[in-house]
C-alpha cells in the first residue's frame, strides 16, 4: 500500500490536542481526514490548526472515508467504537485502557482478526527506551530468577483533561487503578510475566479510588507490592530483585534513569537510548514512534508493537482487583467518636 | 458517627471549594458520617480525585460565574461556602473571595437556602492584641490581599443577613492545620526542608490553631443549630500553643532541630525592610530554585550544567574549585550558612505578620461552645500526631522506601 493512510481522530480532548495531532502532523504517510467530537466547537478549534478534510460529531458519518482511526474518547467508549470500526475493516489505535473489561478486549481482538484489521493499543510507556531496555535485560535473564519487586507510582496530576470522565465510574471504569495503574501494571506484567494471585485494597467509598495497593504473586514465582496514587507523590520507580542482582527504573519518564546492579558490580546507572546516536526523548517523540508503528503495521500487514492480545493480562488483573476489592485505610479517615461526637479521640 | 443525630441525613447540601482541603474533609464527613446528599462545585477536575472517592454529585463550574453557582445551588437546602482565591494574581484572588461570595449569597437567596455556612477567618480582626479575643472585637484590615478581601466578603455576608434576613452563619477559624492543610502544614514542612523559619521573640507569641476535623465539626453544627443564623463564631482548638511549640512539632516530624531562627520583632522587621529594598531577578530565581527541589534537581541534571561543571573543574585550581562548590551547595538542603539572617532562604515575614506572631492573643471559643455546642476534640498534641501520620503517608517527611536511581542524579554535582 503506497497511498497515505486516511485517518480519523475520534475524541478531541487533551490527549488528542497535546499528543496525537502533533504526531499526525509529523507523519507524511498519515493523512488526517476527519476530526470527530460531540462538541463541534472543540473539534473546529483543533481543525483550524491541523486542517482535516472534515469535522463531524459522530464517527459513523465517515466510516466510508477512512482507512484507520485513533480512538481517544472517554474509556467506556473505547470498546463499542473500536469493535464497530474493526468490523468495518478499519484499523484502530485505541487509547489506554484498551477497554473496561477483558470480555470487551476479547471482542476487540477477534473483531480485528476476523476482519484483517490492525488493533494497536496506546500503552505508550512500552515505547520508552528505558522500559524496553528492562524488558530486554530481563528476557535475556540478566538478573536470573526474579524474587521480588516493589512498584510505587503516585502523581498529583495537572493533566488538563477536557472533561471529568476520569472521576466517574461509568465513564472511566474506575479510579486511579485503571487511570494510572493500567500503564504501570502493563509494564510490570510485560517485564515479569502474568500474575497468578493478587490481593487488592483501595479507598473508594461509593465513588472511584484515588489510592490503591496490591500484593501480587506472579506465575514465575516472584512476589511484590504495587502502590498507586493520584493524591500524592510517591517514589515513582519500580524495583526488581533477582538472584544475580537488582534494577530500578524511573516510571513515567521517556528519558527516565535505570539503575542496574549485577553481582557487586555497578552495570548501569543512567539514561538508556536507542542506536549509536541515542538522544534524549520526550513525550512527543514517543507518540510519533507509536503512530509510525501503527502506520507501518497497516502498510506491511504485520502486528503492531503493542497488539491487543498483549495488553489483555493487565486488563484482566485490573478486573480481578476490582472484583476482590478490600477497604484501604487512610490515615486521616479516623473513625468518629460516639453519638454525641464529643468523646475525645484516644 | 453523626454529630447531629443525622439531622442532615438525606438533605441536599452544596459545598463550594469542595476540592480544597477544608471542603474535601467536610465532604467526607457529610457523606460518610452525616449521610447527607452532597454536591460539589468542581473548578478543576484534576483536583477532585479525593472527593470523587465518595458517592457525591460533582458539578463543573466556577464561583465567579453566577450561572454555574445558581445551577449548583439549585435544590440545595444548605450551602457550605469554602471556596477562596488561590491565584497568584491578587486581582483574581480578591475577585474569587468577594465576587464569589456575592454569587453564593445571591444563589442562596434565589434557591431559598435554609442555611449558608460561610468560611471566613480570624484575620478579619486584623493584627490582634495581647489578651482575650472574642467576636465583639472590632473588624479591621490586616494588610494583605487574602485577609482584606476575606474581610470584604464577610461584610457582604453580614449585609445579606441584615438586608435579606439570609440565614448565614459565619465561621472565623484560626490557623487550620492537619492533613492536606496547605498553609499551616504542607508549606511549613516544605519551607523547613529547604530553608528556615523565623521565630519572632523566641516564639513566645501565641498560636491559635484548630485541627481540621474540629473545624469541620463546627461547620456541621453550624448547619443545624437553631440559634446559629446571623451569627459569627470564632473557631479554634481548646487553648493556644506558642509559635515555638507549633513550629517545633513540624521540626520534630522532619527529625530536624536547626530550622528556626530566633529574632526579636524589631530584628525581623529590619530584615524584612532590608530585603525589600534590594530585590534582583537573580535573588528571586535563586529563591525559587531553593523552594522547588524538583526544579533544582532538573536544572542540575541538564546537559548544560554538567558541561559547565566539567569545564569549570578543568579551569580552576582545587582551592578555587572547592570554594565554587560550596557556593553551589548553598542551593542544597544540607548547607549550613554561618549568617542565616542574610540568607534569602529564611522565609521573611512582613511587619503586620511579625506583630501577629508576637501577640499573645487568646481566642475565646465560648460563643461557639454555647450556641453551636462546639467542643474541640483534638488537643494540639493529638492533632499533630495525626498530622504526622498523614505527612508520612503523603511522602512529605522524606523517603520511606529504597530509591536507588534517584540520588545518583541529584548528587551528580555534589559528588563531582
Amino acid at each position: 500500500m503506497k497511498e497515505r493512510i486516511r485517518l480519523a481522530l475520534i475524541g478531541c480532548g487533551a490527549v488528542a490536542r497535546i499528543h496525537h495531532l502533533p504526531a499526525i502532523a509529523r507523519v507524511a504517510a498519515a493523512d488526517l481526514a476527519v476530526l470527530v467530537d460531540p462538541s463541534l466547537e472543540r473539534a473546529r478549534e483543533l481543525a483550524a490548526k491541523y486542517r482535516p478534510r472534515r469535522v463531524v460529531r459522530d464517527y459513523r458519518e465517515v466510516t466510508d472515508e477512512v482507512d484507520a482511526a485513533i480512538v481517544a474518547t472517554p474509556n467506556y467508549l473505547h470498546a463499542p467504537i473500536a469493535i464497530d470500526l474493526l468490523r468495518r475493516g478499519i484499523h484502530v489505535l485505541v487509547e489506554k485502557p484498551m477497554a473496561l473489561s477483558s470480555q470487551d478486549c476479547e471482542q476487540m481482538i477477534s473483531a480485528a482478526q476476523e476482519n484483517g484489521a490492525v488493533l494497536a493499543v496506546g500503552m505508550e510507556m512500552r515505547f520508552f527506551h528505558p522500559c524496553r531496555f528492562v524488558r530486554q535485560a530481563l528476557s535475556k535473564n540478566l538478573l536470573g530468577r526474579i524474587d521480588s519487586f516493589d512498584l510505587r507510582a503516585g502523581v498529583v496530576s495537572n493533566w488538563p483533561s477536557t472533561t471529568d470522565y476520569f472521576l466517574h465510574k461509568k465513564q472511566s471504569g474506575g479510579g486511579v487503578l485503571i487511570h494510572y495503574g493500567v500503564h504501570v501494571l502493563d509494564l510490570l506484567l510485560w517485564w515479569l510475566g502474568d500474575c497468578a494471585e493478587v490481593s487488592y485494597r483501595d479507598d473508594a467509598l461509593g465513588g472511584v479510588e484515588a489510592n490503591c495497593e496490591m500484593k501480587l504473586r506472579l506465575r514465575a514465582g516472584a512476589s511484590g507490592t504495587a502502590e498507586i496514587s493520584r493524591m500524592r507523590k510517591l517514589r515513582n520507580t519500580c524495583l526488581i530483585e533477582g538472584e544475580h542482582g537488582s534494577l530500578e527504573i524511573e516510571l513515567w519518564d521517556p528519558d527516565g534513569h535505570v539503575y542496574l546492579k549485577h553481582g557487586d558490580d555497578l552495570v548501569l546507572n543512567g539514561c538508556v537510548g536507542a542506536g549509536a546516536d541515542a538522544t534524549r526523548e520526550s513525550a512527543p517523540d514517543v507518540f510519533l514512534r507509536q503512530l509510525v508503528d501503527f502506520v507501518e503495521a497497516i502498510r506491511q500487514r504485520r502486528a503492531p508493537f503493542i497488539p491487543g492480545l498483549e495488553v489483555l493480562p493487565a486488563v484482566r488483573l485490573i478486573e480481578t482487583c476490582y472484583a476482590s476489592k478490600q477497604a484501604l485505610e487512610l490515615p486521616w479517615m479516623i473513625s468518629w467518636p460516639d453519638q454525641n461526637g464529643y468523646q475525645r479521640v484516644a | 458517627m453523626s454529630l447531629t443525630n443525622l439531622a442532615l441525613s438525606g438533605k441536599h447540601v452544596l459545598v463550594t471549594g469542595g476540592t480544597g482541603f477544608i471542603g474535601s474533609r467536610l465532604i467526607e464527613r457529610l457523606a460518610i458520617e452525616e449521610n447527607a446528599k452532597a454536591r460539589v462545585l468542581v473548578h478543576h477536575p484534576a483536583n477532585a480525585a479525593r472527593v470523587a472517592r465518595l458517592p457525591i454529585e460533582m458539578i463543573g463550574g466556577d464561583v465567579l460565574n453566577p450561572a454555574d453557582v445558581e445551577r449548583a445551588a439549585d435544590g440545595c437546602e444548605i450551602i457550605f461556602h469554602c471556596a477562596y482565591g488561590t491565584s497568584q494574581d491578587e486581582t483574581i484572588q480578591r475577585r474569587v473571595n468577594v465576587e464569589g461570595t456575592k454569587n453564593i449569597l445571591d444563589a442562596g437567596l434565589r434557591a431559598k437556602a435554609k442555611r449558608i455556612v460561610h468560611f471566613s477567618t480570624l484575620l478579619v480582626y486584623g493584627v490582634t492584641a495581647d489578651g482575650d479575643l472574642d467576636e465583639t472585637a472590632c473588624r479591621k484590615p490586616f494588610g494583605n490581599t487574602y485577609s482584606d478581601s476575606k474581610l470584604d466578603a464577610e461584610r457582604l455576608a453580614l449585609d445579606y443577613i441584615r438586608r435579606h434576613q439570609l440565614p448565614v452563619v459565619i465561621l472565623q477559624p484560626t490557623a487550620v492545620y492537619g492533613p492536606f492543610a496547605l498553609q499551616w502544614t504542607v508549606r511549613v514542612l516544605e519551607r523547613m526542608k529547604t530553608g528556615r523559619l523565623i521565630l519572632v521573640n523566641g516564639g513566645d507569641g501565641l498560636r491559635n490553631a484548630v485541627y481540621i476535623d474540629d473545624l469541620v465539626s463546627a461547620a456541621v453544627l453550624a448547619a443545624v443549630k437553631k440559634e446559629a443564623p446571623g451569627e459569627a463564631f470564632l473557631i479554634s482548638g481548646d487553648s493556644p500553643v506558642t509559635w515555638r511549640e507549633f513550629y517545633r512539632s513540624y521540626e520534630q516530624m522532619l527529625g530536624l532541630s536547626d530550622r528556626l531562627v530566633n529574632l526579636s520583632a524589631s530584628e525581623a522587621k529590619a530584615l524584612y525592610l532590608r530585603a525589600k529594598k534590594v530585590k534582583s531577578i537573580l535573588s528571586e530565581v535563586r529563591a525559587l530554585v531553593h523552594e522547588l527541589p524538583d526544579l533544582r534537581r532538573r536544572l542540575l541534571s541538564t546537559r548544560e550544567v554538567a558541561f559547565m561543571t566539567k569545564s569549570a573543574r578543568r579551569l580552576f585550581s582545587n582551592r578555587v574549585w572547592s570554594r565554587l562548590k560550596s557556593q553551589i551547595s548553598v542551593y542544597g538542603p544540607t548547607a549550613a550558612p554561618a549568617d542565616v539572617i542574610s540568607q534569602e532562604r529564611s522565609h521573611l515575614l512582613d511587619p503586620a505578620t511579625i506583630d501577629f506572631h508576637a501577640a499573645k492573643t487568646r481566642v475565646r471559643i465560648d460563643k461557639a461552645r454555647r450556641i453551636l455546642d462546639y467542643q474541640p476534640a483534638f488537643e494540639f498534641s493529638r492533632g499533630m500526631q495525626l498530622t504526622e501520620r498523614w505527612a508520612r503517608w503523603a511522602n512529605l517527611l522524606g523517603p520511606t522506601h529504597p530509591a536507588l536511581c534517584q540520588p545518583t542524579r541529584t548528587d551528580k554535582l555534589a559528588a563531582g
